[in-house]
């Protein structure tokens, strides 16, 4: 039974627990819900959740154990130091799964018997045509072990299919079975069904967090085996950033880090306070009329992609700024510039920044407006003395979440800085970022094994550290000031 | 008999400080005030007192223009202040609001420390010229409203960590502080235990002596203490306005004394 099939019988199951115990529910109180603890409805509910949910636990786990399970049986064929070896098992296993498809293919298409697909060896010809036959393409002949290893994992496979199918309808039967059994006017089924939506809101709270650990043990294990093959003290206090794919190569973070944070410098110049007197202006002066016409459309930048955000900045920025600022003054001839990229972030932030703090600068209370209003105060009295400083936690928070994102931000440096890897003030100069030289280290046709590929891991982890520190810093300073006046 | 002497000697102590002929408010289409007619003495303590949503709030904030600062608030007719129309375009609302000053219903101390909430004002307008006159308007500002001891440890101390009668009496210290002429005060006890509430009556009292005080009460045991004058409103009317004393013992009109007995509210 195929899980799909499988998952839709367990939703039918879920149905019948729904009206089953509902009905049941009312029988037992001979249809007076007055005397039941819970409304009709929870009942049903409940009976749903108990036919289904048990059962759809028992399935993900079967679903993620089985192919475990499988690899470690199929370890008899092939030798032990092969197996042991991290990619060559999961090259191998790979293989094995490909030409077990690849039979299964065969046989629906009726190019094998099934009979055939379980005995049919290597000395019966050659394997990868037939299979070719029925468009399914190996890279390689078929090794005998191979073969063997692809038929028992058919037969193992099945048999798990089977099982599965079992195990699953068992349980959900049983839960069912249990509703039930207990569902009578005095059972709490209320309580219960309360309980399931808290643990499922935890659940889907979890897997943010799960996600986030997931993807920082990665990164940490990618970037020690880069640290085994590059000195780290090197990479991260390096001046010179010079990949070579012979051999070679000076990985040093430093001009990376400083083109970052350059950039990022210049784009919160140009975002924090536009967007700020952008909030303001909307949120405190502008009539409700104007607001309703400025707000979209200061928010349609927000949905422009930043690559068309790049494109601006290759076309039009970058030569204006080239034109009339670089090569007057005589700082530069390029038009790729920490100027150029720094500026059009900044742009893209605005919105960011400004519909954030729109947001938090309406939350102020009005009584505090006109508790300073009372007493005398402007309109910029009012939201520099009492408005922004009662704001200001919630301002310092999008400013950093603004910053990390002008951090992380990938396409318009890539378009709008350039790609050379420079320690330099000169904000018209060339410069490139971190996250430019992660996609240019992984793209392109190296080894992977190599410090030059890894790196990248290593400057993912950089960045990590780095937002993860804003973030951090960020809520020093919220926390600081909400002792302060809370 | 005896009153009689009492009430002539007030009277010509007292002239004239604010003045409102047909005062019409309306919220978008809906009226909220018509054709009020009122006088408000310095140096005396005026009570608005009325059902809930009978337009006193309404028109306490037209006497500081503070109903500019809602978008849709239309105020017609005319309000003197010392002969003076506040509705001019002349006078700058900012201005006004700095010498009638106003407290609240709900107190809204500034996110601030204590010293700051009632440095406000005296910052704002330049009242003070170092940093010691400062601190002596806050001291007796705080003071004033009853808070001072209870405060003077820490000043540094945000505002809004007071309790919610300590925050209503630095509200009003606060506005105390700026030094203004008249004072608007709407429901000022509305948050306060009774010894709080006795403590702003008689702040309330003193405070009598150097400005005009208005204030909204839903108490017509704190309107027969405190106040002078009484002012009713109904549906948006000024029913009756005069004495206190005249007010609360013998009404003219039958729905002033049906809610001062309880049957209207
Ligand atoms: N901002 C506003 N927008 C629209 N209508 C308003 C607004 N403020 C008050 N109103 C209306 O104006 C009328 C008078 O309100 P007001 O606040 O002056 O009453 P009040 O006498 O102070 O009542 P309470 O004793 O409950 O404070 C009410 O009908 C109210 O609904
Ligand atoms: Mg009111």
């Amino acid at each position: 039974m195929s899980v799909f099939f499988l998952i839709i019988v367990l939703g039918v199951l879920a149905i019948a627990g729904f009206v089953l115990g509902r009905g049941r529910a009312l029988a037992s109180v001979q249809g007076n819900t007055r005397r039941l603890h819970s409304l009709p409805g929870y009942y049903a509910w409940h009976g749903a959740i108990m036919a289904f949910l048990p059962a759809m636990a028992v399935l993900t786990l079967w679903l993620i154990a089985q192919p475990l399970i499988i690899e470690r049986q199929l370890a008899d064929y092939f030798p032990a130091e092969q197996f042991e070896n991290d990619s060559q098992r999961i090259l191998l296993m790979a293989d094995v799964r490909r030409v077990a498809e690849g039979l299964d293919v065969a046989v629906a298409a009726g190019a094998l018997t099934p009979q055939d697909a379980e005995t049919i060896t290597v000395a019966d010809g050659s394997v990868r045509e037939r299979l070719g036959a029925v468009g399914v393409a190996l890279g390689a002949e078929v090794t005998p072990e191979v073969l063997d290893a692809a038929q028992s994992y058919r037969a193992l496979a099945s048999t798990g299919a089977l099982g599965r199918a079992i195990v699953t309808l068992i349980v959900a039967l049983a839960g069912l079975a249990y509703a039930l059994r207990i569902t009578n006017g005095d059972f709490r089924a209320r309580n219960r069904v309360e309980a399931v939506i808290l643990g499922v809101l935890i659940l889907a709270s979890t897997i943010a967090i799960l996600t986030t650990i997931g993807i920082v043990m990665s990164m940490l294990s990618e970037t020690i085996r880069f640290s085994s093959m590059y000195p780290f003290k090197d990479f991260l206090f390096g001046l010179t950033w010079q990949p070579s794919f012979q051999g070679g190569s000076e990985l040093g973070l430093i001009p990376l880090l400083w083109g970052t944070l350059y950039i990022s410098l210049v784009a919160m110049i140009v975002a924090v306070p536009t967007g700020l007197f952008t909030a303001i202006y909307l949120a405190e002066y502008a009539s409700p009329r104007v607001r309703s016409i400025i707000k979209p459309l200061i928010e349609v930048i927000a949905g422009i992609p930043t690559v068309v955000f790049g494109l601006f900045a290759l076309v039009t920025v970058g030569p204006f700024l080239r034109d009339w600022f670089a090569v007057p003054t005589g700082l530069g001839s390029s038009g790729s510039s920490v100027m150029t990229a720094g500026l059009v972030i900044g742009v893209l932030n605005i919105p960011f920044i400004s519909s954030l703090a729109d947001d938090i600068i309406n939350a102020v209370p009005q009584s505090l407006r006109d508790g300073s209003y009372g007493l005398g105060a402007t309109k910029s009295e009012t939201v520099r003395q009492v408005i922004l400083p009662a704001a200001l936690p919630g301002i310092v928070g999008a400013i950093l979440l603004a910053a990390s994102r002008a951090i992380g931000e990938t396409m318009i440096v890539t378009m709008g800085a350039g790609a050379a890897a420079k320690l330099d003030l000169n904000p018209f100069e060339a410069m490139t970022t971190i996250t430019v030289k992660i996609v240019s280290q992984l793209t392109g046709d190296t080894e992977f094994n190599s410090p030059e590929t890894l790196v990248a891991f290593a400057l993912g982890m950089t960045l990590f550290v780095i937002t993860l520190g804003l973030n951090i810093f960020a809520l020093w300073v919220v926390r600081k000031y909400r002792e302060q006046y809370e | 008999m005896y009153d009689a002497p009492n009430l002539e000697t007030r009277v010509t102590q007292t002239n004239t400080k604010i003045t409102a002929r047909g005062v019409q408010v309306y919220y978008g289409d809906k009226q909220a005030l018509q054709d009020v007619d009122v006088d408000i003495l310095d140096n005396t303590v005026t009570a608005f007192i009325g059902p809930s949503g009978c337009g006193k709030s309404t028109f306490l904030r037209c006497l500081n223009r503070m109903n500019d600062t809602i978008s849709n608030a239309r105020v017609e007719g005319e309000i003197l202040l010392d002969g003076e129309n506040i509705y001019d375009k002349r006078v700058d609302p900012v201005q006004l609001r700095a010498k009638v000053g106003m407290v609240f219903q709900k107190p809204n101390p500034f996110p601030k420390s204590i010293y700051d909430n009632v440095a406000y004002g005296p910052k704002i307008h330049g009242l003070t010229r170092s940093k010691a006159e400062l601190d002596e308007i806050v001291e007796s500002s705080l003071r004033k409203a009853a808070l001072w001891k209870e405060v003077k440890d820490r000043l540094g101390e945000a505002g809004t960590g007071l309790s919610g009668g300590q925050q209503q009496r630095l509200c009003i210290a606060r506005a105390v502080a700026t030094a203004p002429e008249v004072l608007l005060m709407d429901e000022p006890c509305s948050a306060l235990d009774p010894i709080a509430t006795a403590q702003v009556e008689e702040l309330i009292d003193e405070l009598r002596a150097s400005f005009s005080v208005v204030i909204v009460t839903h108490s017509m045991q704190q309107a027969a203490r405190v106040s002078q004058k009484t002012a009713f409103f109904h549906l948006g009317n000024l029913v009756e306005y005069g004495d206190t004393s005249h007010i609360f013992t013998n009404p003219s009109d039958p729905r002033t004394e049906s809610y001062i007995t309880g049957r209207i509210g």
